[in-house]
């Protein structure tokens, strides 16, 4: 009993880890129509700022979320704006071009962390890394709990903005159809950049969330490519609260999985599950969650 | 005039051309052997190492006055890690760059496939590090053991199988553990290693409780900690990469597992980043090793202090001393080619060979199933205030093994 509550503890914070990832995914899918394949590097971006600011000015890694995030946004609006805007514009060029041009961003962004850092592993040594609460036997690590409580509160606050807001509503109405949008007054250029640039943020706090747990590396991306597009098929296209749900799925399906079948099996069990959401639940858990 | 001028001109060009291509075959350039490694992917930080200490090799060498006057060059080719890039890479370095001779070879399933390019263009390929038996084994290539003619493959580190051999000492006569928890990663490497540890754990009468294996890059260990606290075994003994051995590690620490002790299986637990990444919980730890800076092997010392003078940081473990004598062999092997670097000379040199390096004597060998085999000795390491002594043989040793551990204490902060 004791290991079934702490797998279904564990994969609940880690799935919030995961929702945090999906989110700037779903949100960049929903407007710009593109799977974003450089997710993942991006997020490798604001790690290696944060460990940085960590290594040589001893910056706490939460406390860097006020540098980094900033940082990444406007390289997310540098490479929307230059490089996948100009793509987008144009009715000749296919959409699958510009999710190509993704894979290229993300390349070169890998290559140039590799130039930069080395191949060599980080990681950040704090205080609280490997301090652990026990409730009834049951280990919570504060890294995770944190990262699942900042979870729903990004989650919570992207939900307002987009539900509440004015910018919300565009980038909404911009998803539903970016021509109407654009016939109601909205520029659909500014949107589309904004979208990726918040997308780029968000996934760069996950990062932030996410270092003080794991470890960092230049071909560190990709994995977490996969993670975030497996968790916003999941939870629906662009849709943020599926994508939380989506995330807690994961986590919990993984876990699980690696508790009671195999861990060598963790990752077949979270794509089996993505296989099954595809066949019998088209649109996935929006669905049931409607927004 | 101008006709003359020209044919003048296209008959210096012709010199030019022809002296350039003598000058290719005349033999004063460099003699360039192909070196395969992960230099990029999740694999890069071993590879890195291993290709700093081929340059240093190679600086040495070639200070030396090279091989018969001639500068020794590598041409390193990036596997990335994968088996499908590291055949294409050896494909390339062969049929390509046009390299009489490779080395390297990292992850056990990369050189197994990269083997089989070498078998295949009959190309000696002298193994580093890539340790799963079948590579020595000429069966797996469809020869016998009598093949030794036929069969390009040599091996400077000793096969997964015998990694644990100096463990074994250890274990029987020292700490005489009862249960065994193996965890590993499910790859080559990581699913013999087990195997061969199962063996082991038979012979020395080590009750094995259970074998898990995950993949690597996992965020979170805990199930499978969890499953092994549960089985209370009296050691719990990991294969593993060097991040996921510090994970293990910092999350065993994390949910209060104590067995009497954690013994890694060589690969990521000896590495100084496993000490940076685990912090406290690397404290304690045990290690099979290749290889240790202390061992009484002339110029094992020098090896490691040159290495950090010039690269800093905390300097190399086995996987570099492997890389830094496999250049030296290929150097020796080819300065007894005297002056033909053709693939079948440079084989039959590789099977005379016969000389000391900072790894240890190597000596390629028949026995068992395997041929063209370096034979060795491994020996056994812990994380003792945070440095890695060397604990057994006990008449090379340079500390003695912290046993029993106190984990509470010494995992505090």
């Amino acid at each position: 009993m004791e290991i079934f509550m702490q797998s279904l503890v564990s994969g609940l914070l880690i799935g919030g880890l995961y929702a945090i990832i999906g989110i700037g995914m779903t949100l960049i899918m929903g407007v710009l129509k593109i799977i974003n394949l450089a997710h993942g590097q991006i997020m490798m971006v604001g790690m290696y700022i944060t460990w940085t600011l960590w290594y040589f000015l001893g910056i706490d890694p939460y406390l860097s979320i006020i540098i980094t995030v900033p940082i990444v946004f406007y390289l997310g609006d540098g490479i929307s704006r230059f490089l996948l805007h100009p793509l987008i514009e144009k009715d000749s060029i296919l959409p699958e071009n510009q999710v190509l041009m993704t894979v290229g961003i993300g390349m070169v962004l890998v290559e140039l962390a590799r130039f930069i850092f080395t191949s060599d592993y980080r990681s950040v040594q704090t205080s609280y890394n490997a301090k652990s609460v026990y409730i009834a036997g049951i280990s919570l690590n504060y890294p995770l709990i944190i990262a699942f409580f900042a979870a729903i509160v990004l989650t919570g606050g992207m939900f307002f903005v987009l539900m509440k807001t004015d910018l919300g509503r565009s980038i909404r109405a911009t998803a539903q159809d970016s021509d109407a949008a654009t016939l109601m007054g909205i520029s659909s250029k500014r949107i589309t950049i904004l979208t990726y640039s918040i997308g780029s943020a968000l996934v760069a706090t996950a990062g932030i969330f996410l270092l003080p747990i794991y470890y960092l590396y230049p071909d560190f991306g990709p994995a977490f490519t996969v993670k975030a597009f497996v968790i916003t098929i999941l939870g629906g296209l662009g849709s943020t609260v599926g994508a939380i749900a989506g995330g807690i799925v994961l986590g919990i399906a993984e876990t699980f999985g690696a508790t009671y079948i195999s861990m060598g099996y963790r990752d077949a069990v979270g794509l089996v599950i993505f296989l099954l959401v595809l066949v019998f639940l088209p649109g996935g858990l929006k669905r049931f969650t409607k927004i | 005039m101008k006709k003359i001028k020209i044919i003048l001109l296209l008959l210096a060009f012709g010199f030019v051309a022809l002296s350039l291509n003598s000058c290719g075959k005349s033999e004063t350039g460099p003699i360039k052997i192909g070196v395969l490694l992960p230099l990029t992917g999740h694999q890069a930080n071993f590879g890195s190492m291993e290709k700093n200490s081929y340059e240093l090799a190679r600086a040495k060498i070639n200070a030396a006055g090279g091989i018969d006057g001639r500068q020794l060059e590598f041409v390193y080719e990036d596997d990335t890690g994968k088996p499908d890039v590291g055949r294409a890479g050896a494909e390339k370095l062969i049929n390509v760059n046009k390299v009489p001779m490779i080395s390297g070879g990292y992850s056990s399933s990369v050189t197994f496939a990269a083997a089989a390019v070498a078998q295949q263009y009959r190309t000696p390929f002298l193994v580093n590090t890539g340790s799963v038996d079948k590579i020595t084994q000429p069966e797996a290539f469809n020869l016998t053991v009598n093949d030794g003619a036929k069969f390009y493959i040599y091996r400077l580190n000793p096969p997964v199988s015998e990694y644990a051999s100096g463990l074994e000492g250890l274990l029987a006569n020292v700490i005489k553990p009862a249960t065994v928890y193996i965890i590993h990663e499910n790859t080559t490497f990581g699913t013999k290693g087990a195997k061969a540890f199962q063996k082991s754990s038979e012979k020395l009468g080590i009750e094995v409780l259970n074998v898990e294996s995950y993949s690597s890059g996992t965020v979170d260990f805990k199930p499978i900690l969890l499953n092994a606290q549960k089985a209370n075994p009296d050691m719990v003994y990991m294969i593993s990469y060097v991040m996921d051995a510090s994970m293990l590690m910092k999350q065993a620490r994390e949910i209060k597992f104590y067995p009497k002790l954690f013994v890694g299986a060589g690969a990521g637990f000896t590495m100084p980043a496993f000490k940076d990444n685990a912090g406290k919980a690397s404290e304690g730890v045990i290690s099979a090793t290749l290889w240790h800076q202390t061992l009484p092997i002339p110029g094992a010392k020098e090896y490691y202090d040159e290495y950090v003078k010039k690269y800093g940081g905390d300097g190399p473990d086995y996987h570099g001393a492997e890389a830094y004598s496999a250049a030296m062999v290929v150097a020796d092997v080819l300065k007894r080619c005297k002056g033909d670097y053709e693939k079948e000379t440079i084989k039959k040199a590789l099977d005379a060979t016969d000389m000391m390096t900072v790894f240890g004597p190597v000596k390629f060998q028949s026995y068992g199933k395997k041929i063209h085999q370096n034979k060795m000795e491994t020996y056994v390491v812990q994380w003792i205030d945070g440095t890695l002594k060397l604990i057994w043989p006990k008449d090379l040793a340079n500390a003695d093994v912290v046993y029993p551990i106190d984990w509470e204490k010494i995992w505090a902060e």
